[in-house]
């Protein structure tokens, strides 16, 4: 059992990174000049 | 201190510093793909295999594409070092001593840890990990965490180096030939080297060896009654240790074969030894400096950042090797001054946790290095320093890991700290701040904000969750100011993707396994995603020519203000946590008070 809880848990992590690089990407069309 | 001791110090960053040019200029040629004298023998295997993978080398990846290859990268080889731990038990190779299979939460704990290049070892190495899973599991792990640190450096370089590219290069690429031109022909003979002195490298089952004068101990029996024993044998632990200990040091990885690290003396033989081990943490982060300067074509960029790493290196060994030199004030009555310096030379001063065969100057040195960088390798025991001596290594994670770092994470590290010191030179004079001809807007400054603070973050969060419930109490060694350094120190050190401990805090518990865990890849992957954001950004811009109001830095203005940015951003950041542990317990021990 805590087998599947720690592979759905580094799974999700690395997911959640990803979706973050794009949420990071998307911001950039947001900022303005300094 | 001694004249001895400030000599060997003084030697070690003369050999530093004369091997930093070459270095750097040879990953400059790596990593720009350009001729080497290796190329004839491992330009085949390069070839081959991308032709096994199915990379093609010629394609250049956004940051989003670079960022992603490395994270798909790093959670498929988590997953095999859990794997692996979790089957060494079934797998009869290299299990000589017939090893169980790691239990769930630590073998998470030790993936997430291998894979981020912190090497935070919650368990004894010599009795949990099978010579398959140390070799196939962990040291894998420290060529290849360490090439995806490279890898992201150079990227970061190169996007200041660009002018109006949409690319950073390609993550694979970048990944083989760091591991292949770089980690493994320098381990190879680094390796045998350590054997040449006296590190051991085999596969054979413990050996066994009978006491001169059996022991008596005492320790609680099942019913929990003390049950007294008498030992007549002692179990001398074997394995592939050079091979491991070399790239555990050139990769700023720092788990180690055995459990005493680099004080066992398979591990870290002789004099010598210490000495290249050192050298070998910083070789690489220094270089990149070197690298940095050749590959945006200002070495002088290069040396102003190397000179900032070092001014901020020598203030931690001073501090610390000043610090270990006192001898503890409560141990006056035994008049530890007078029985440690029996010998004229001898330094005197704390030998607590210390390995004699290095003494308090090497001690000093080998913990300021080990976690300036973010190795984590130790020859003597952290928790046992004197509490400002104890505060070096810990405000060292704290600035961040960039004085010469991990490898590829200190320079990407210190990167961003060089954009946040550009931006604020930028607002003093009132002109929009400039990176090497690179306008520094909006967006390049929240990335690299939102890497800063991250960090103290997931450090300070977890470590006041800890100090208030019991599963971050029960395992405490000490209380007081000292219990909370602990409990800081790990989190720091996760964190940092450093990886070593204040040992008196016994972390291999559900809480401190997973929630370490978490640090360690926060601390990782959720820091480099806006650092290739401000690379990919930086790629995309235009070069200005310098002007009169160019920001120069290459200059001693431009070294003494980085200094004072890593100090602000980084150490006042955690100057309360500081005050309510190390500092509060250095006064009370002052006061003659200490805690158990």
């Amino acid at each position: 059992m805590s087998d599947i809880v720690f592979l759905a848990a580094s799974f999700a992590f690395f997911f959640v990174a990803v979706l973050y690089v794009y949420g990071c990407q998307s911001l950039k069309g947001g900022g303005g000049n300094a | 201190m001694t004249a001895n001791g400030w000599l060997q110090i003084a030697l070690f960053f003369a050999l530093l510093l004369l091997a930093a040019k070459p270095m750097g200029l040879y990953m400059a040629r790596v990593y720009e793909r350009k001729k080497t004298w290796l190329d004839p023998v491992l330009g085949p295997i390069e070839r081959l295999l991308y032709r096994m993978t199915g990379v093609d080398a010629s394609a250049e990846m956004r940051w989003t594409e670079y960022g992603a290859a490395m994270l798909i990268f790093s959670c498929a080889t988590l997953l095999l070092t859990y794997a692996i731990e979790r089957l060494q038990h079934a797998i009869p190779l290299w299990n000589p001593q017939h090893l169980a299979a790691v239990e769930p939460y630590l073998a998470w704990n030790t993936a997430a840890s291998f894979t981020t290049n912190t090497n935070w070892q919650s368990y004894v190495p010599e009795s949990t990990m099978s010579y398959l899973t140390q070799m196939v599991g962990l040291a894998t792990h420290n060529f290849w965490s360490a090439a995806v640190g490279m890898a992201l450096a150079i990227a970061f370089i190169r996007g200041i180096s660009r002018r109006e590219s949409k690319t950073l290069g390609n993550f694979w690429v970048d990944l083989t030939r760091g591991t292949l031109w770089v980690l493994v022909p320098i381990c190879l003979v680094y390796a045998l080297a350590l054997v040449s002195q006296g590190a051991i490298q085999n596969f054979k089952p413990y050996d066994t060896a009978t006491l001169l004068e059996p022991q008596t101990v005492t320790a609680p029996g099942a019913d929990g009654k003390p049950v007294t024993t008498t030992v007549t044998t002692q179990t001398i632990a074997q394995g592939p240790t050079a091979s491991q200990e070399a790239i555990k040091m050139l990769g700023t990885n720092g788990g180690s074969f055995f459990n005493a690290n680099s004080s066992h003396p398979f591990e870290n033989p002789t004099p010598l030894t210490n000495l290249l081990e050192m050298l070998s943490i910083f070789l690489i982060p220094a270089g990149l400096c070197v690298t940095l300067g050749k590959m945006v074509g200002s070495p002088g960029h290069g040396w102003a950042v190397f000179a900032a790493m070092s001014v901020l290196w020598f203030a931690g060994v001073a501090t610390c090797y000043w610090a270990e030199s006192q001898p503890n004030p409560l141990l006056h009555g035994v008049n530890q001054r007078v029985a440690m310096s029996g010998a004229a030379q001898s330094s005197g001063g704390n030998m607590e946790g210390k390995e004699v065969r290095f003494g308090v100057a090497n001690s000093a040195l080998f913990a300021t290095v080990t976690t300036d960088a973010s190795c984590g390798a130790v020859n003597s025991m952290h928790d046992s320093f004197m509490p400002l001596g104890g505060m070096v290594p810990l405000a060292n994670i704290m600035m961040g890991e960039i004085i010469f770092g991990g490898v590829g994470s200190g320079m990407y590290g210190m990167l961003i700290l060089v954009i946040i010191t550009v931006f604020i030179a930028g607002l003093m004079v009132g002109r929009t701040p400039e990176y090497l001809g690179k306008k520094v807007q909006a967006y390049e400054v929240q990335m690299s904000m939102l890497y800063v603070l991250i960090f103290p973050l997931v450090i300070l969060g977890f470590a006041a969750v800890s100090v208030l419930i019991p599963a971050g109490l029960s395992s405490l060694s000490n209380h007081g100011p000292h219990g909370f350094t602990q409990i800081l120190y790990a989190y720091t050190s996760s964190a940092g993707n450093n990886g070593s401990a204040f040992a008196g805090l016994n972390a291999n518990t559900h809480w401190y396994n997973s929630t370490l865990g978490i640090t360690m890849l926060t601390g990782r992957f959720l820091m480099i995603v806006p650092m290739l954001a401000v690379a990919g950004s930086l790629a995309t811009k235009k070069i200005a020519p310098e002007s009169l109001g160019t920001f120069p830095v290459n200059s001693t203005l431009f070294t003494v203000l980085l200094v004072g940015v890593i100090v602000i951003v980084g150490a006042l950041t955690f100057f309360p946590a500081l005050s309510l542990g190390p500092i509060l317990e250095h006064l009370l021990l002052r006061s003659g008070i200490s805690f158990a």
